[in-house]
């Protein structure tokens, strides 16, 4: 089986994020990266699909130089190998581009599944998914939290307010990894010492032969106003802190 | 954002900017690793000691250990982490590929030990002391025994432990009364009692492997006459398939200060005469292959000394940013002034700033310490090799007690800094203080520790360690003296180092004039000086390459004004940490190294009044 598993390298979410002065995005310099924690779940599922009924995981991912991290713990985690496409061209790509250039890199090797996090959780526009599978005109089933392989195909469950849909497809499909899915695996000692010896193939845009023009550009990156600082109620009793909870909340906060 | 357990930019700043471990790579051992390879090591280690072993912590500590009808049980919580830690193949990361490690640094090693202990040294003692007993059976063992014991061990299938104290037999270990009876099939059995004995039982393995320290009958008295011994808690048939259970039996767990989540056990051995074992190594040979496993365990101790401290203090730094109390003294006489955030009173600061310093400097002495058995192993000369081994040996009992000394210290502060809250159990601050205070007393009290550093250590190879250590602190100075910025704390440290040597030439006087008792009344003292100079060092070899990469920083953004530069160490956390470090250094300096000389001189002065009194005028 062919399994692909797309990652992206995004700030770790206990990062402090600074904003630059212009506005043009983040400072990218000091902050720690990590897998996206979404893409996490799909590299897991991959892994036990192998694990179960045999095959290959490659994992794909688009980014710069200091990505090749992230794909070095995919394949610590347990992956085969690795496809990363890097080029200073996709520095400002969005969706569509990024959707378009792993599609093109997922097109030139066998794939049955291919996984995605259901978004990523540094710019949350969750589409990339729906773009590989649309560029390769494949089904897609999005924020799925159960797999079950059957042989040609696949089934899947995503579920929905108050209820949970199973929905079937036949092979080959795109899959969005939801929170849920499976518990992830740490990369074991063994694991990364293995796979320094993976190969992984970097790619850039002409050699996926895609265009790296962007359909829509993030215009201006907006902080947060910052957080008064909280309040910790400390006492035993929980009927009393609540009772706190409720006075500050309506007299302080005016909340209620 | 802080894991509030260790600061990992510290770990990597004394890896790769102090102690420079890259050039590992040149030599045969290590060449197949990088700096990304380590790197990405020691993020799975955080992520490991984060999210799966820190969450042990409180739990395993309210629950405990709990013995019932002869089985004892430990925290529910310590069961799917510990499946995962040995899975991960974290028992023996530092060990060959041959026997299942990976080889790797033992300074990484350490400090992927002081994340796990940080999130939970009671749980991180199972694997701990299960390397050790397999290290041993490495070492010392036959084929037939190695294949039998240590691959289980090492793979964490099976736990160990080590079994030295009896109830009779604490610090002075040659008076131990286990005994060893030969069978004719060149198996012994054991008959005695061991107490105290750490994850004595337990049930997160199906086996446990105690290697014990016991007299063959007809032995002589003393530590010469002790042997060492494989002991099985279910017995192993030569074909490796578990056998019958031995007679050695758990007669009891202490119900204690802290370490809960580990049960320390009285172990009984042949109660029943059937207690089967096996020797390790040669007849009479079993303190000097202890040893081995205590030398370990005393790093190891040092380890928990500077992991929980470490803990500590990140939580109190914590607290320290977000708790809000009174309003700041330069504001006294503003009846209007606001409550500031408690981390802007002086006091807080200088408590925080004394926790930091100690944390930082003890952290590059163990760091250093692991270092020392890297650079021995790819040593190219005996000469080479034996300066390496020679700093480690006369490290060791420092290792152990100053850390742990300071470490409690380090604890107690960080408690005073959450104030009222931190005495209180909904805030870790006095579990860890709990956790901590057995560090001082196990593995050899820090009494017995510093009559190692001063009866033994000091005088060995004829003081060769010692003034190999003091050139490597000269080398420092010198070099420290020339850098304008620092050079008044290079001054303290020449004269903290003179001071010490001064001291331990005079010890070594009284010993040769027969006043042995002058150093033996003092050995805490000495040790702690020793201490004291020797981290001391390495925070101000640590500032001198800080400065360095400060002033780039400063140069790379065009900070030429105060103003300017105070602006980058608060915006640029390279700036921050930096300066940070530059601090720590300059503020232990200023604070106790200058201190050192008037202590050693106190020394000097020769009070014997703890002698001299006699034991009805201590009634008061
Ligand atoms: C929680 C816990 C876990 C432990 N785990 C283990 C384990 O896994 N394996 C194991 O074998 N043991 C273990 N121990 C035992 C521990 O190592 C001993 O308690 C320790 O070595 C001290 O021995 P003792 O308790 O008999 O004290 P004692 O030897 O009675 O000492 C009492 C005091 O006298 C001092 N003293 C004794 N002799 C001298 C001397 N010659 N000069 C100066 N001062 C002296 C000591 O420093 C101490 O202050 C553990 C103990 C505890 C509490």
């Amino acid at each position: 089986m062919n399994i692909i598993a797309c990652v992206k390298q995004v700030p770790d979410t206990e990062a402090q994020i600074k904003v630059k002065a212009d506005g043009s995005g983040i400072e990218d310099g000091q902050i720690k990266w990590v897998m996206n924690p979404y893409d996490e779940f799909g590299v897991e599922e991959a892994l036990k699909l192998k694990e179960k009924n045999g095959g290959d995981v490659t994992v794909v991912c688009l980014g710069p130089a200091r990505a090749m991290e992230t794909i070095r713990t995919a394949l610590a985690m347990g992956a085969d190998k690795g496809i990363h496409i890097c080029d200073p061209a996709f520095d400002n790509a969005d969706a569509f581009v990024v959707g378009n250039a792993l599609a093109a890199a997922i097109k030139t090797l066998p794939h049955d599944i291919i996984f995605c996090g259901q978004r990523a959780i540094d710019d949350d526009a969750g589409q990339v998914g729906s773009m590989i599978a649309e560029a390769l005109n494949l089904p897609q089933l999005t924020l799925v939290t159960k797999v079950d392989f059957a042989g040609t195909s696949v089934k899947v469950i995503r579920p929905i307010e108050g209820a949970q849909l199973l929905i079937e497809t036949s092979l080959p499909c795109v899959v969005t990894a939801q929170k849920g899915l499976n518990e992830p695996r740490y990369a074991s000692l063994p694991g990364i010492m293995k796979a320094k010896k993976k190969p992984v193939d970097v790619k850039n845009a002409s050699a996926l032969g895609i265009a790296t023009e962007a359909k829509a550009k993030v215009a201006k990156t907006i902080p947060p106003p910052a957080r008064p600082p909280g309040k910790i109620i400390c006492g035993d009793d929980p009927a009393l802190k609540a009772a706190e909870v409720a006075r500050l909340l309506r007299e302080e906060a005016k909340a209620i | 954002m802080s894991n509030l357990l260790v600061n990992t930019r510290d770990q990597q700043f004394i890896l790769f900017e102090q102690l420079g471990i890259e050039k590992l790579f040149e030599s045969e051992e290590f060449k197949d690793f990088s700096k990304d390879d380590l790197l990405m090591i020691m993020n799975e280690a955080e992520k490991l000691a984060v999210n799966v072993i820190a969450p042990t912590f409180k739990e395993g500590d309210e629950e405990g250990c709990h013995l019932k009808d002869g089985i004892v049980s430990t925290p529910k919580c310590y069961r799917e982490p510990y499946k995962k830690f040995c899975e991960g193949g974290w028992i023996n990361p530092m060990d060959s590929t041959d026997v299942g490690g990976q080889g790797i640094p033992a300074a990484v090693g350490f400090s992927n030990m002081e994340l796990f202990g940080a999130a939970n040294y009671a749980f991180m003692m199972y694997p701990g002391l299960t390397h050790g007993a397999a290290n041993l059976i490495h070492t010392y063992g036959t084929d037939a025994q190695k294949e039998k014991y240590m691959t289980k061990l090492f793979a964490g299938e099976w736990a160990g432990t080590m079994c030295l104290t009896e109830p009779g037999a604490g610090s002075d270990v040659g008076s131990l009364r286990t005994t060893a009876k030969r069978l004719p099939d060149g198996k012994f059995l054991i008959t005695g009692t061991k107490c105290f004995i750490s994850a004595g039982d337990h049930d997160l393995t199906p086996n446990i492997i105690h290697p014990v320290l016991a007299r063959i009958e007809g032995d002589p008295a003393g530590t010469k006459g002790i042997s060492i011994f494989i002991v099985p808690k279910f017995t192993v048939n030569d074909d490796g398939s578990v056998g019958k259970r031995n007679d050695v039996n758990c007669g009891g767990i202490e119900h204690k200060m802290g370490i809960k989540g580990n049960a320390t056990a009285t172990l009984n051995f042949g109660e029943d005469g059937k207690c089967i074992g096996e020797l390790l190594g040669e007849e009479r040979a079993g303190i000097k292959i202890m040893f081995q496993m205590m030398n370990e365990a005393r790093l190891g101790t040092g380890l928990q000394g500077l992991c929980t401290a470490s803990a500590a203090y990140e939580h109190a730094l914590a607290y320290a940013k977000e708790r809000v109390q009174s309003a700041p003294v330069w504001e006294m006489k503003n009846p209007d002034a606001k409550a500031v955030t408690i981390i802007n009173h002086p006091d807080v600061r200088k408590k925080l700033l004394w926790m930091k310093s100690h944390i930082e400097g003890l952290r590059s002495l163990l760091y250093f310490s692991a270092f020392c058995m890297d650079m021995s192993r790819v040593s190219k000369t005996e000469v080479e090799k034996a300066k390496w081994e020679g700093y480690l040996d006369l490290m060791t009992p420092v290792v152990k007690a100053y850390t742990t000394d300071k470490g409690l210290l380090i604890c107690s502060l960080g408690m005073d800094v959450y104030g009222g809250y931190g005495y209180c159990q909904e805030y870790p601050a006095e579990q860890y203080m709990r956790d901590e205070k057995i560090a001082t007393i196990y593995e050899g009290t820090n009494g017995i520790q510093s009559l190692d550093l001063v009866g033994r250590k000091l005088g060995q190879k004829k003081g060769a360690n010692v003034m190999n250590l003091a050139a490597l602190i000269q080398g420092n100075y010198t070099k420290l003296k020339t850098n304008p910025d620092l050079a008044k704390v290079a001054s303290s440290l020449e004269e903290a180092c003179n001071a010490w040597i001064e001291l331990t030439m005079f010890f070594a006087q009284a010993g040769k004039s027969g006043d042995f008792l002058l150093p033996v009344l003092n050995a805490c003292k000495y040790l702690e000086l020793f201490g004291d100079v020797i981290i001391g060092h390495f925070l101000l070899d640590g500032a001198g390459v800080a400065f360095a990469k400060l002033e780039a920083i400063y140069d790379a953004q065009g900070a030429t004004t105060l103003g300017k530069k105070k602006g980058l160490q608060r915006s640029d956390s390279d700036a921050a940490f930096y300066s940070g470090r530059i601090a720590s250094a300059k503020y232990f300096a200023n604070e106790i190294l200058t201190t050192v000389k008037a202590r050693c001189e106190a020394i000097k002065a020769g009070d014997k009044s703890p002698l001299e009194i006699v034991d009805e005028a201590f009634t008061c």
